[in-house]
């Protein structure tokens, strides 16, 4: 009953967060336009940025999806920033994310260094092919394509049903001849889970595609890599997740050299944000245990829904 | 002990070499930040300049102030600004650094496939940290 109470009272505080996350949006707080110059001072934009990117980084852990994902529809809708510079922090907020995720991961044998190595080399090709074309691309064009794609990701997510321990009877010619298998100790079931995969060469095909959309908006990819490694190539879902965040890091490091070398990475942009999403995803980790995580994760998605929405309008000049 | 069962000694390397340099490059991204915006060494172009000019493309911004990017920064490390961007350009080298202090080690246990894919990881990451596969300038 206590404990039903307290997780009661801690929806009720996360609905409180992500309603602030709404208002306090500078474009409402502040009252400005979209791309006007800017009259609110620098030093503002930038504590608001911080602190726009400490509850996002709370609600992510909580709804189960990465920042990135958010950040990019969220904060090019909210805030004065051109795109460009978005999609160059969103990926910088993914990317430093996974690099302090993927030590432990790997030490405790949930991410599998072959398996990330195998698709990451493929994705982040296609990854760096997809930044440049994004920073070619006109922005009403990112804008009505960012919307389809995070529209397609909120119903990805409201759909998709994971298999925690898929069961693989055979594994294919190509991920044995890569040793791609593993063995890794499960703390829920309290024993050792060996795997295998199968379907390796279609999942690699998925990878091209997947590099290609994150290297284009900036996205984290862990919406579409999660799924790929559990339901296509059977991973159990553990692995799955860490393995996903190795992947990112290798993806997103290869697009952000685009962005480099595009100008489209500023340090005013990127820095707070990522200082804000590191520390509210250690704050949201605290809290998972004492919140509704469904109730949460369909609000997020619903918050997703409405910035594909928002991007979709701005690309169509509405 | 059980961590040691699961996975590997290059798997272990990685991580650890992994632990090092992403902590590190936190601390250099908010330090460098922090001389940045506080000031604390000449900038060549304000965080006011900037601000002035955020709502612009990256290429119209860059033809209006000199903001570093790619490599141009590389002779002027006394600025705050490019303080700044080097630490996020360290960031996004840390995932190189790993990968190539575990080609030795794949090399050592005459793994093949795996030396080969990692060289051309990086390489396709060296690539395109040197603007060639990138469209650097």
């Amino acid at each position: 009953m206590n404990h039903r109470y307290c997780r009661s009272i801690g929806s009720i505080v996360l609905l409180a967060l992500l309603t602030g996350l709404l208002l306090f949006s500078p474009a409402v707080a502040f009252a400005v336009p979209s791309h006007p110059p800017v009259q609110t001072e620098w030093w503002v934009w930038e504590i608001a940025l911080f602190v726009f990117s400490f509850f996002l980084g709370i609600i992510a852990v909580i709804a189960g999806v990465g920042g990135g994902v958010l950040f990019v529809p969220i904060v090019s809708s909210f805030f004065p920033f051109h795109i460009d510079f978005v999609r160059g922090a969103g990926l910088l907020v993914a990317l430093s994310g996974a690099l302090s995720a993927g030590s432990p991961l790997l030490k405790k044998g949930l991410a599998n260094l072959k398996l990330a190595l195998s698709m990451a080399l493929i994705a982040s090709i296609s990854s760096i092919a997809g930044a440049m074309v994004g920073l070619a691309m006109p922005e009403n064009v990112v804008q009505l394509s960012l919307g389809a794609t995070i529209l397609g990701i909120s119903m990805i997510m409201l759909l998709s049903k994971n298999s925690a321990y898929p069961e693989i009877t055979e594994p294919d010619t190509l991920s044995q001849i890569l040793h791609i298998y593993g063995i890794y100790y499960d703390e829920q079931l309290k024993k050792e889970v060996s795997w295998q995969i199968h379907r390796t060469p279609i999942g690699l095909m998925l990878f091209i595609v997947i590099g290609f959309m994150a290297g284009m908006f900036g996205l984290g990819a862990g919406w579409a890599n999660v799924p790929v490694f559990n339901l296509v190539l059977g991973a159990p879902l553990r692995v799955s997740v860490a393995t996903s965040i190795f992947v990112l890091s290798i993806n997103d490091t290869a697009a952000a050299w685009v962005y480099l070398h595009k100008g489209a990475v500023l340090p005013l942009i990127a820095v707070p944000s990522v200082a804000g999403m590191m520390l509210g995803t250690k704050i949201g980790a605290r809290l998972l245990t004492k919140v509704h995580t469904r109730v949460v994760r369909k609000l997020v998605i619903t918050l997703l829904a409405a910035a594909g929405m928002r991007a979709l309008l701005k690309g169509f000049g509405i | 002990m059980k961590q040691q069962l699961h996975a590997n000694r290059i798997q272990l390397t990685y991580a650890t070499v992994l632990s090092w340099t992403s902590t590190l490059g936190i601390i250099f991204v908010v330090a460098g930040y922090l001389v940045y915006v506080l000031q604390l060494l000449p900038s060549a172009v304000s965080p006011s300049e900037v601000a002035m000019h955020w709502h612009l493309r990256a290429a119209e911004l860059h033809k209006i102030v000199p903001v570093p990017s790619g490599w141009d920064w590389i002779y002027q490390l006394g600025r705050g600004d490019v303080l700044s961007y080097a630490s996020v350009v360290y960031l996004s080298s840390v995932t190189m650094l790993c990968l190539a202090v575990i080609i030795p080690l794949f090399l050592k246990e005459k793994d093949m496939i795996y030396s080969v894919m990692t060289l051309l990881q990086v390489l396709v990451l060296v690539f395109a940290a040197a603007g060639i596969v990138s469209g650097g300038h």
